[in-house]
């Protein structure tokens, strides 16, 4: 597995990577000091799993992976981050505690083995899951979770679970990196995730009502609903 | 009796109290024996015994209207309450003592027969019950009197008492505020150092042990900083260049450290952990911010009177903004007021572009 260390502490990445020498499987292809840096090379280095420090000049670990097209396995490091810990509340992300412990370091790596073992694997171009941050809070969101995205301007709000997430991306951009058998373009504003509709009901015009399961009803527009229904095979 | 309740005076005033009671009682006594004598044609020997009976026993009385007083607790009572009481006491300690006056020689002071030759209009004759009744009043005044006195010196005390309860809170209050306000150990240097440490363990032995040495030294220093207010800024400065140390093998060639310290400044006395934590700011906000580093600058100069400190780092352009900036800052801005008033500032310049400079000014004790 490729691994890349991010921290701008030299002594830090040397640290890690003499830990890492009693894993052979994790293979350390690459060290950066600043975000820029790492946003560089993980784009051309392609890294499966990131050791991510969060306080860095210049722009934090959070920044790094709004930033990132596809997201690695990540694992933060961190000396002390009340930061961090309040993002890991919404999400079972790992991290590390600097002066890393070799046995949470062991645990850590294993369960970023088992996380990919059970991964079906997916075309390279389609995204699994992103990274969102909204204010204060972050996410790793698995996109199979959730039910709508919906353009607002040059941003997205995803419906997911309970939260309703803004991602700063255009929906056309993401569009193209979204499962086809997964996702459906409902309308000119909407994309709604198949997995979702409980039901479907004939509008006026041609057009389609579809109500998600926990969400909105979405409209879907008469020339969408022919697709739709092409798809559904209905 | 069982007075478990009661308050025991401290010996001190109790000797007030004894000394207030006869000197208070014998100045009655001397007047009135005085006065009658003067003016009444019994014996003097006569007046001079009954006026000593009557304000003897006048004397117990008060000793022993003090113990019941203390005993329920009066002087805690709202003021009206205390008025009646007051008044009833007086009638009720008045009215033996009244009615013995009538029948001693002194009664003649308040005969109006005795009042003609002074004032020839007096027409009446007081009856028997009256002239018991004024005697019985005027010994009611004097109990009232008593302790209308009583009561204001033991307000006057309980006030005193308060105010030196107040500024003793005020003080201990400054004093925890100050503990509080010094630095505390910082985590995320603690955690960082000890990163870099395990890190040296294998790369290079001596340094690591070096290094573990410099924790010790900063760690102990800090921990001990809650004793005392003052130190030498040559003794603060031994232990900014400990820190600085182990900051360096952390940031290596991004910290970059000059020192400009006469040797006139170095025994002035500055706050303990002051000039550090001024030091730490310029670590965490311009150092660890900025991707290639830059000269961390500590300078000192004795300007009338003062001694000027500056601690001067490199600006990152855009400051990453997080929610505990400036705590550290305005906390050395609150211990600075409490310790030396207005005497004493605290500022940062960022006017030159890409530098922050915290100046530090501090009166030289004498």
């Amino acid at each position: 597995m490729k691994a890349m260390i991010i921290d701008d502490e030299r002594p830090a990445r040397r640290e890690l990577r003499r830990l890492l020498t009693d894993f052979s499987w994790v293979e350390v292809v690459g060290e950066a000091g600043n975000v820029d840096q790492a946003a560089e090379m993980v784009e051309t280095l392609n890294p499966e799993l990131l050791f991510l420090d969060i306080q860095m000049p210049g722009g934090s670990g959070f920044d790094l992976l709004s930033r990132l097209e596809r997201l690695p396995e990540v694992i933060f490091t961190t000396a002390y981050d009340e930061y961090a810990v309040r993002a890991f509340e919404v999400d079972a992300l790992d991290y590390l505690l600097k002066p890393i412990d070799p046995a949470r370091l062991a645990e850590a790596l294993g369960r970023v083995k088992s996380a990919q073992a059970a991964r079906t694997p997916q075309p390279d171009a389609v995204l699994e899951k992103i990274f969102v941050r909204d204010g204060s809070r972050c996410w790793f969101v698995p996109l199979r979770e959730v039910r709508l995205l919906s353009s607002e301007g040059n941003y997205i709000r995803l419906s997911w679970g309970k939260s309703q997430p803004l991602l700063g991306r255009a929906l056309a951009a993401l569009e193209q990196r979204l499962d086809p058998n997964r996702f459906f373009r409902a309308n000119r504003r909407q994309i709604i995730n198949l997995d979702f509709i409980e039901n479907v009901e004939l509008g006026v015009n041609g057009r389609l009502h579809a109500q998600l399961r926990d969400g909105p009803e979405v409209e879907i527009s008469r020339r969408q609903a022919r697709l739709f229904k092409t798809k559904m095979s209905i | 009796m069982n007075d478990a309740g009661r308050p025991i005076a401290p010996p001190k005033s109790q000797l007030a109290y004894w000394i207030f009671q006869l000197t208070g009682w014998g100045l009655f006594t001397v007047t009135r024996f005085v006065s009658s004598a003067a003016v009444l044609e019994t014996p003097w020997i006569r007046l001079l015994l009954e006026n000593l009976f009557l304000d003897g026993v006048g004397l117990l009385f008060s000793h022993w209207l003090r113990d019941f007083v203390r005993r329920h607790h009066w002087s805690e009572l709202p003021i009206r309450k205390t008025i009646w009481r007051i008044i009833i006491a007086g009638l009720v300690l008045g009215a033996p003592l009244g009615l013995v006056t009538q029948f001693t020689g002194l009664s003649a002071l308040h005969d109006p027969a005795f009042l003609k030759p002074y004032a020839p209009a007096i027409g009446f004759q007081l009856t028997l019950s009256a002239s018991i009744a004024v005697e019985i009043v005027n010994w009611a005044v004097v109990f009232i009197i008593w302790l209308t006195i009583y009561f204001t010196a033991i307000a006057v005390r309980k006030h005193r008492s308060a105010q030196l309860k107040q500024s003793e809170l005020a003080r201990a209050l400054q004093l925890a505020e100050l503990r509080l306000l010094k630095s505390q150990l910082n985590p995320h240097f603690l955690f960082n150092a000890l990163n870099t440490v395990r890190s040296l363990i294998a790369d290079n032995p001596s340094r690591a042990q070096s290094a573990v040495t410099r924790l010790a030294n900063t760690l102990r220093y800090t921990l001990s900083s809650r004793q005392d207010e003052l130190v030498t800024l040559s003794q603060e400065l031994d232990i900014v260049a400990d820190y600085l140390e182990l900051e360096s093998m952390r940031f290596e060639d991004r910290l970059r450290i000059e020192k400009h310290v006469p040797v006139d400044a170095a025994g002035v006395h500055i706050p303990v952990m002051l000039l550090q934590t001024l030091v730490e700011n310029a670590i965490k906000h311009g150092i660890a911010e900025s991707p290639s580093g830059g000269v961390l600058r500590i300078s000192a100069v004795l300007q009338n009177g003062m001694l000027v400190l500056e601690v001067e780092n490199p600006r990152p352009p855009a400051p990453i903004r997080t929610a505990h900036e400036g705590v550290g800052l305005r906390n050395a801005h609150d211990r600075l007021r409490l310790l030396f008033g207005e005497r004493a500032s605290l500022e940062l310049n960022l006017s030159k572009p890409g530098v922050a400079t915290a100046r530090l000014r501090i009166p030289l004790q004498q």
